[in-house]
């Protein structure tokens, strides 16, 4: 076990390496400007000191390994045109709160809602409940989440009578982001639950306990659920990343004082700092969260071997 | 001379009637059920259960004749052009934010309005029924009083002046009076308000008769209906904040969005079936790719979408080179783990032993069983990057906005939300959107269990 563990952040560890070199790689493509808060006005001698200083003329490897000197140090670099000099790391740490709080809410409530229409799916199968579920997923997964957080922006706020933008300190502005922020992953995780409680229901050791006449009630909970619970944990990483995309629309529709809004935020301003240690910290989001996943599928499913990993997960 | 040959061969058809010779074989059911025979087709059996599926079948129907609409919709008598700002053709005002409506028309006039006409061509004249005005705080005579509207006269001339608009005196004489206004008021010339807000006004010349050629004073001969515009078609979605045909821009953004989602469906056909299936059979390949895919799977395709579109110059080209950048992955996998499982069943490995080719083995034997997968994979891939063209849009690197797109459409129409009359610019890309993402979504699902054969029954 122990063993695993390591090998897979091992293997986290050289992914993200690899995946945060490429990023640094592709943003040195872009033009100079984004790196000046007024590059029209500024002279050449001031241009290229500044390139100088900020190592931008330096061959790439060598402003790849200051790259990652510096990140070791915990230096994100300064903000070029968001707030000038400002450095990011400090910015981050006062917008990602937010952004977190209402990932988690909004990944509770996912669970909260999306499990038990799964399991009433799967019980129902072909009536009321199934179809109603079905609707909801094929909604969801079909139709772009822009146009459905749009329109409940729209609509639910003027039904609800609360204000359209969010406020920290306002309670009931939190409703909407966070019920918008759970649709997707609510949809996910109905479907699969679904479908593994209906593949766990035909399986011959429930037939054995209904033949036993245990009631089917009790069959349900102590086990089909149980069982058909395991493989949803893999479904984890996936939703996190559902949850930043949806954070990075929600945040900007809402203007929540978070890391989305501030992305989309310093995408049309062409602060290619910020824009980076932005990028990146979705990509190690990204990694930590297939990691997390694959360590807790270790931990509950004992049946995953730990000793040789043939192929894709 | 005649060859032994050729006589032989003539003899043979002088003694042997063909015709007799072989006869076609008729289908005996109870025959072919005791030998086991079965009539079954692949395709003809998932168009059958495909066929099965009532909702799919209306979603294939809707889309169809959507996307048919889609194609031809330019071509179709009096439309628009998408990118065209329309501006009013005597004000030369951009006719910005107009409600939808289908026809022009702003309301209908009963027989016998009086309008004072303006040549505009051929067929329409543009109308207004102000003949003058009258400045405010001076004396004209009212010749007949009414609750909504009084005949007057001034300065020669005889029109209508609305009631509310007149200080009068307290006790209405009988007979002609004299009274004033504290404002500026129009003189009508019949007792009825048709101008839109002081813009002028359409008529279809066959509806109203001239009367004066001077000043142009002009009866209706009919009911007749008085437009916005010197066309009988209105704005069937109404108008963007520049005054351009939402109608047309709608169904051009669909073209654009459609395009998109097909380009990137077939590179992700191609690209993930090729990458799948070398990854799969070739052996020796399999422990390097998975460790390149596993690295790839990490970096969120959002992130890519997002990264690549923000390098790049926006356009066209940049949002589909990001799409298919990540859009292949999922599909490579999928094929790569399916010719994983049946590269080495029996039947393979027969036909590996009887020589078969490999490119031969893996066109005949091996892409056949994926056709379903692969389908299903096409058919989410539309919605999908239609989906992420909305998201990159909203983010701000999308498309330029002479190019409409779904996405784009919907961006526009999303900053409007806070005023809930121009919403309809939303609404209608959105529906139209929604229309063709689920009708996609479902058609894909269902093809997907129509083509897969355990559903043959």
């Amino acid at each position: 076990m122990l063993r695993y563990i390591l090998r897979r952040l091992v293997g986290a560890t050289i992914t993200l390496v690899i995946v945060l070199s490429i990023v640094f790689v592709l943003l040195r493509q872009m033009p100079i400007e984004g790196y000046f808060e007024n590059y029209d006005k500024l002279s050449p001698a001031v241009i290229n000191a500044r390139l100088e200083s900020l190592g931008l003329n330096d061959p790439i490897a060598v402003q790849l390994k200051d790259f990652f000197a510096s990140l070791l140090r915990g230096d994100l670099g300064t903000s070029a045109r968001y707030r000038v000099g400002a450095p990011i790391g400090s910015i981050i740490a006062q917008k990602a709160p937010v952004s977190i709080l209402l990932g988690l809410l909004s990944m509770a409530l996912a669970m909260t809602l999306g499990i038990p229409l799964g399991a009433a799916m799967a019980r129902s199968k072909g009536k009321f409940w199934d179809k109603f579920g079905t609707l909801f997923i094929v909604i969801i997964n079909a139709v772009p989440s822009a146009v459905y957080y749009i329109l409940i922006q729209m609509y639910a706020t003027d039904l609800l009578k609360i204000p359209m933008l969010f406020e920290r300190g306002n309670p009931v502005t939190w409703i909407l982001p966070v019920f918008s922020m759970s649709l997707g992953n609510t949809a996910y995780y109905a479907m699969w639950l679904r479908r593994y409680m209906l593949d766990e229901m035909n399986k011959d050791y429930v037939k054995l306990a209904r033949a036993k006449g245990v009631s089917t009630r009790k069959i349900t909970m102590r086990h089909v659920f149980r069982n058909a619970f395991v493989p949803m944990i893999q479904y984890l990483p996936t939703s996190i990343l559902y949850t930043v995309g949806g954070s990075i629309y929600i945040e900007s529709l809402y203007s929540v004082p978070g890391m989305g809004g501030l992305l989309v935020d310093v995408i049309g301003r062409q602060d290619n700092p910020m824009v980076q240690a932005i990028v990146m910290l979705y990509c190690v989001i990204g990694v930590v969260g297939l990691l997390l996943g694959d360590l807790l599928m270790g931990v509950v499913d004992p049946r995953i071997k730990f000793a040789k990993k043939e192929g894709a997960r | 001379m005649l060859s032994v040959k050729d006589a032989m061969s003539k003899n043979l058809e002088k003694s042997v009637d063909a015709s007799n010779l072989f006869q076609r074989a008729k289908l005996d059911e109870a025959a072919a059920e005791r030998a086991g025979y079965s009539d079954y087709s692949y395709w003809g059996s998932t168009l059958r259960v495909f066929s099965k599926n009532r909702v799919a079948m209306v979603m294939l129907i809707v889309l169809v004749l959507l996307l048919i609409f889609t194609v031809i919709q330019p071509y179709l008598p009096g439309q628009r052009n998408p990118n065209t700002v329309n501006n009013h053709p005597a004000t030369g005002i951009q006719l910005s934010n107009q409600s939808p409506s289908f026809s022009a028309e702003l309301l209908k006039v009963p027989e016998g309005t009086e309008l004072t006409v303006k040549e505009y061509d051929d067929a329409w004249y543009e109308a207004s029924n102000v003949v003058g005005s009258i400045n405010k705080r001076t004396d004209f005579t009212c010749l007949e009083y009414g609750d909504t509207w009084c005949r007057v006269e001034y300065d020669g001339q005889e029109g209508y002046v609305q009631t509310s608009w007149l200080k009068l005196p307290d006790e209405i004489p009988e007979g002609p009076f004299t009274v004033k206004s504290n404002y500026k008021i129009s003189l009508y010339a019949s007792a009825a308000d048709i101008t839109n807000k002081g813009d002028p006004v359409y008529v279809e010349k066959k509806d109203v008769k001239l009367l004066d050629e001077a000043t142009g004073l002009a009866v209706t001969t009919g009911e007749t209906s008085v437009c916005s515009l010197p066309s009988e078609t209105g704005f069937w979605f109404g108008t963007n904040n520049i005054g351009q045909d939402l109608w047309a821009r709608v169904w051009a953004g669909t073209r654009t969005s459609l395009l998109i989602g097909v380009i990137v469906a077939m590179v992700e056909a191609v690209v993930g079936i090729f990458v799948g299936v070398v990854w799969g059979y070739v052996r020796k390949l399999d422990r390097v790719m998975t460790e390149i895919y596993n690295i790839l799977d990490n970096i969120p395709s959002t992130i890519v979408l997002i990264l690549i579109s923000y390098i790049m110059k926006p356009g066209l080209s940049t949002l589909v080179f990001a799409m298919c950048l990540t859009g292949w992955l999922g599909m490579a996998r999928f094929i790569r783990n399916q010719i994983v499982i049946i590269r080495d069943r029996d039947y393979n490995l027969a036909s590996r032993c009887l020589g078969t080719g490999t490119f031969r083995i893996i066109l005949k034997n091996l892409l056949p069983y994926l056709v379903s997968v692969i389908t299903l994979r096409m058919a989410l891939a539309i919605p999908g990057a239609i989906g992420s063209e909305v998201f990159v849009t909203y983010i701000g690197l999308g498309l330029p906005a002479d190019m409409p797109s779904l996405g784009n459409l919907i961006n526009e129409g999303r900053k409007l939300i806070t005023s809930p009359s121009l919403r309809y610019q939303l609404i209608f890309p959105a529906i139209v959107l929604s229309i063709i993402t689920i009708a996609f979504y479902i058609i894909g699902n269902a093809f997907a269990d129509a083509a897969d054969p355990k559903n043959h029954v």
